[in-house]
């Protein structure tokens, strides 16, 4: 950051926090002001006349929200700067650890299987899981030493993995769950002081140790081999710091559902703003934390008002914030970590190379095999039962479309999977994990909020737009850099939190938008019709036909510039095309089966296990995998909990992202 | 030949209608010589039938609710199951099978069944042409937006009768509850009890409810009842809104009626809430709590929640839910 604004650099950040400050506080108070004075309005804070109900609601209601958004902001603001200090990471924050997708998760399980236990104590349900999801990331990177990407990374697949369950949870019990759909929103509304009471003396508490902290941090600073020189044991020092991140963030959300990204705000801005030493970035990002929260929360009432009386929650606007945060520090960022997988490239991992002939003739046997049971084998309303070849003509119309669209999905992202992994020499990169289907699923969400619903064509094109574009914002970030760093992965991060926030708007209205994106994001198949199956087979196998034709280019380009030149390939332009056809290939998938899949990741990998090294053989074997593995997702979710059905888009998540979660423990070792 | 729920829904296929005539014309001619078929315009475009259907799905419980008031008992049934909890009347007897979730029926179960209708609303219009394919479906939304869902609950109803060959039973079904309005408003009269608006509420958790709007199909059972809603904003789609519990605060003098079911714990929770206990109509003991009657339903959802408002309101306030 350059010192060349309208402001004297020191300055800037006592002066935009005295800003926020004022507008938050401004914000909140106005609305009373014209039935009662400033004093009137503090009175509220200790006492009151319960006769008059305005002063009820001020006593009860105003009053403690306000404390309550101040309280939470404070917490969350340290808790993330700790936390970006312990992970060495600017885009660490508690919802990166995946602390709020756990609480959700177990929340909302324990409506449905354990409504005495959330009677009992929904604080414990909602710490239980936060600490399992937090657990879960730490348990898979402790043997790396918490590697700050692999910790990111490990805590988004989480999340994502659990946001899924979520997904899946809300549409086959939504009856049930119309809690989590406000909680899982983030509302800050109170209707006493008890929680305040109970929350403050946890967060000065949990905040104080994190201070007591301080000063084995600092000397993280100076990176982890003179720490450990100097006598300190890192990684305990991680541990214990993650536990308490954990501790207030799962202490703050149970009690008012997710307000994401405050504790990625508020430091990233106390850092940016100029804040030095680790000192400063502690007690900046508190105070911002603070007026962040109180920012959001008045702007989330005031939009209630606007919304005559419908609740609109606080974690709506503050999602909102996320976003823009996340694209401005990818802006500061410097390419000088190590990201898992970028070293680990096909020469560290070769599997002992099969022929193409037999190995493909086994996967295309394992799919003719699924393609017959999908076909014939099904659970019926009193039992299982065999349908001859000779009447699938009879079922083709709810068994062959889907079945059709989940394997066009499957060949589509093996193939992109394969392409963005040569074009990036990166085994760790996939469309998924870098944004591509985010792109396109955000484009989508975008139509849905505008209140237009296209056809699968216009998705298809629209959601092709929105690949590119990341992929080609992707390539602008890393031009320095080549193909590789954070960029690639957290780019992917901050494209998938701008699709959180549309999603969050749409879900916290209910309704039946929230359900329609909810089916579609969970990559629910049962509602593909044949003409739609076959078109987009077609669709699929031209741009297959054009990724053979690529296959050169692909051979050629991770030779670097000037062999491929010399080598007689435009690089511009194949890279271009190859972008084009990768982003192409992965909306095509995405209109089908959701953006969080994860099989363009398994596919090509899969496939390099499998033997098959070289660039064409991996692009066939790939997309042959990519097939057995989403068939064989849509045949299980239609079948397994008969008449009932799951998204198949999801099951594949739920395989995907563990097999993530292995590839990543295994590739970080580096 | 019925086309009288045509009229509602010109909008919705305005570009098509002339295609429609023209093409129901066209069958007309043709089947008329072949067989007694008869047509009824839809949401989605037309629904032809030979007799009456014996072998139904109900793809929503409006819908299911609407056969059974019929005295029809569908042979497949969406969230089965979770009939009897939501929705309780009338009841649906055993040996309806289950096909799946609402939102995401199972194609394959309602093919299983070899049904000669389906019933659906227009939430499921994605699905039309692959519910068309295996029996004639139709679609009417008691949900929509700018419906009025009382009116259309009525409309499904005698077009149900219509089709079912059962009108008597429809017309009879509908005076039946014009009767039962007529008598109960009656009752809250003598009894004084029609002053006070009612909240009628669904609680999500212990400081938000799902508030019952204007244009939602509780407005009726409350207008039959000579009851004043106390929420008087629009709401969403389906006619509720979700608010703060301070939002009940606004009018002094209202009384609450929670619809069940209510989480567990609930009660004890709000009975330590200073801001629940401070509110006006909870302090003068008007707290009230009806069966669990499903605010998404048809007629008979209407006719259900008049009478349990009724004998709540006899029965007398509390100051807190159970």
């Amino acid at each position: 950051m350059s010192a060349n604004g309208f402001l004297p650099y020191s300055r800037r950040l006592p002066v935009v926090a005295v800003l926020l400050w004022s507008l938050a506080l401004a914000g909140a108070v106005l609305p009373w002001l014209d039935q009662l004075n400033l004093s009137g309005l503090l009175q509220a804070f200790w006492s009151v006349n319960t006769d008059d109900y305005q002063q009820v609601v001020l006593r009860y209601s105003w009053a403690p929200r306000f404390a309550m958004a101040i309280l939470i902001g404070f917490g969350l603001g340290l808790a993330g700067a700790v936390l970006q200090q312990v992970l060495g990471n600017p885009l660490a924050s508690p919802t990166t650890l995946g602390v709020e997708a756990g609480a959700q998760f177990s929340i909302g399980v324990a409506t449905l299987y354990a409504p005495a236990l959330l009677a009992f104590s929904p604080d414990l349900t909602a710490v239980a899981g936060g600490l399992m999801a937090a657990g879960l990331v730490v348990a898979l990177t402790r043997k790396l030493g918490f590697s700050p990407v692999t910790v990111i990374l490990a805590g988004l697949v989480i999340s994502f993995f659990l946001g899924a369950l979520n997904a899946a949870l809300m549409l086959l019990h939504g009856d049930y769950l119309s809690n989590l759909f406000i909680w899982g929103a983030g509302s800050l509304v109170q209707n006493d002081w008890s929680q305040f009471q109970d929350l403050w003396p946890r967060v000065v508490i949990i905040g104080i140790a994190l201070v007591m902290l301080m000063k084995p941090l600092q000397l993280l600073q100076l990176g982890s081999e003179s720490a450990r020189s100097l006598g300190i044991n890192v990684g305990v020092l991680r541990l214990a710091a993650l536990l308490l991140v954990v501790l207030m963030t799962a202490s703050v959300v149970s009690r008012v559902g997710v307000v994401a990204f405050i504790g990625l705000a508020a430091p990233v801005l106390a850092r940016l703003l100029g804040a030095r030493t680790l000192g400063q970035k502690l007690l900046w990002s508190t105070l911002l934390g603070g007026g962040l929260l109180l920012l959001a929360d008045t702007f989330a009432q005031w939009a209630t008002v606007w919304a005559e009386g419908t609740l609109v929650p606080t974690g709506t606007a503050t999602a909102l914030i996320g976003g823009p945060v996340i694209l401005l520090a990818l802006r500061g960022m410097r390419n000088n970590r190590h990201m898992p997988g970028e070293s680990a490239g096909p020469a560290h991992f070769l599997p002992r190379r099969r022929p193409l002939k037999n190995t493909l003739l086994a996967a295309a046997a394992a799919l003719l095999m699924i393609v017959i049971l999908a076909l014939g084998w099904s659970p019926g309303l009193e039992a299982w039962h065999w349908t001859p070849p000779w009447e699938w003509p009879q079922v083709w119309d709810w068994r062959g479309p889907r079945l059709l669209a989940a394997i066009a999905a499957g060949v589509a992202l093996g193939l992109a999977g394969t392409i963005v992994q040569r074009l990036t020499g990166n085994v760790m990169a996939s469309p998924e994990v870098l944004g591509i289907s985010g792109g396109a699923a955000l484009v989508m969400v975008v139509l849905i909020l505008l209140g237009i619903n296209p056809g699968r064509t216009v998705q298809l094109l629209a959601g092709a737009i929105g690949g590119a574009a990341v992929l080609g914002f992707l390539l602008l970030l890393s031009r320095q850099h080549r193909f590789a760093g954070h960029q690639l992965l957290l780019g992917g991060v901050a494209i998938y939190v701008f699709m959180d926030a549309g999603l969050r708007l749409v879900m916290a209205g209910g309704g039946t938008e929230a359900i329609r994106l909810l089916s579609w994001m969970s990559g629910s198949t049962w509602l593909v019709s044949g003409p739609e199956a076959l078109a987009l087979a077609g669709v699929t196998a031209v741009l297959a036909a054009l990724a053979a034709m690529g296959r050169r280019a692909l051979v050629l380009l991770p030779l670097g510039e000037g062999s491929a030149t010399a080598l007689g390939l435009s690089v511009a332009k194949a890279r271009l095309l190859l972008l084009l056809l990768a982003a192409f290939l992965t909306a095509a998938a995405t209109v089908i089966i959701g953006p969080l899949s994860f099989v363009g990741l398994m596919a090509p990998h899969l496939a390099r296990v499998l033997g098959q090294q070289t660039v064409g053989r991996q692009l066939v074997m790939a997309a042959v995998v990519g097939a057995v593995l989403l068939a064989l997702a849509d045949y299980l979710a239609r079948v397994l909990i008969f008449p009932n059905q799951l998204p198949a888009g999801l099951l594949a998540a739920l395989i995907g992202g563990g097999y993530f979660l292995w590839g990543l423990s295994r590739h970080g070792k580096h | 030949m019925c086309t009288e729920s045509g009229h509602l829904f010109t909008s919705r296929a305005q570009g098509q209608r002339h295609h429609i005539r023209f093409l129901a014309g066209v069958f007309l001619f043709l089947f008329t010589s072949l067989a007694q078929s008869a047509v009824w315009q839809h949401e989605r475009g037309q629904l032809v039938l030979e007799g009456a259907p014996e072998r139904i799905v109900t793809l929503n419980w409006a819908a299911t609710e609407s056969l059974l008031m019929l005295g029809v008992n569908p042979i497949g049934v969406a969230d089965r199951d979770d009939y009897p909890i939501w929705v309780q009347q009338p009841v649906l007897p055993a040996g309806s099978y289950d096909v799946g979730a609402r939102r995401s029926p199972s194609l394959e179960a309602i093919a299983e069944l070899k049904p000669d209708l389906i019933l659906a609303s227009g939430q499921l219009v994605p699905a039309w042409d692959l519910l068309d394919s295996i029996a004639p479906t139709y679609v009417m939304s008691i949900y929509d937006d700018g419906a009025r869902p009382f009116e259309r609950a009525r409309t499904l109803l005698l077009t149900l009768g219509n089709i079912l060959e059962r009108e008597d039973r429809a017309r009879a079904e509908l005076r039946e509850l014009d009767e039962i309005m007529l008598e109960n408003r009656g009752r809250l009269e003598a009894a004084g009890l029609t002053g006070k608006p009612i909240a009628l509420v669904n609680f999500l958790d212990d400081r938000h409810v799902r508030i019952n709007a204007p244009n939602g199909i509780f407005q009726a059972a409350l207008e039959g009842l000579g009851l004043d809603n106390a929420w008087q904003k629009p709401g969403n789609f389906w006619g509720f809104s979700t608010v703060g519990l301070e939002a009940l605060a606004a009018q002094p003098d209202v009384r609450i009626v929670v619809i069940s079911p209510t989480a567990p714990g609930l009660a004890g929770q709000l009975s330590s809430s200073p801001f629940w206990t401070h509110l006006p109509a909870v302090r003068q003991g008007e707290v009230y709590q009806v069966e669990p009657v499903w605010a998404y339903g048809g007629v008979g959802a209407v006719k259900r929640l008049a009478v349990l408002l009724t004998e709540t309101l006899l029965a007398g306030g509390q100051t807190n839910v159970r």
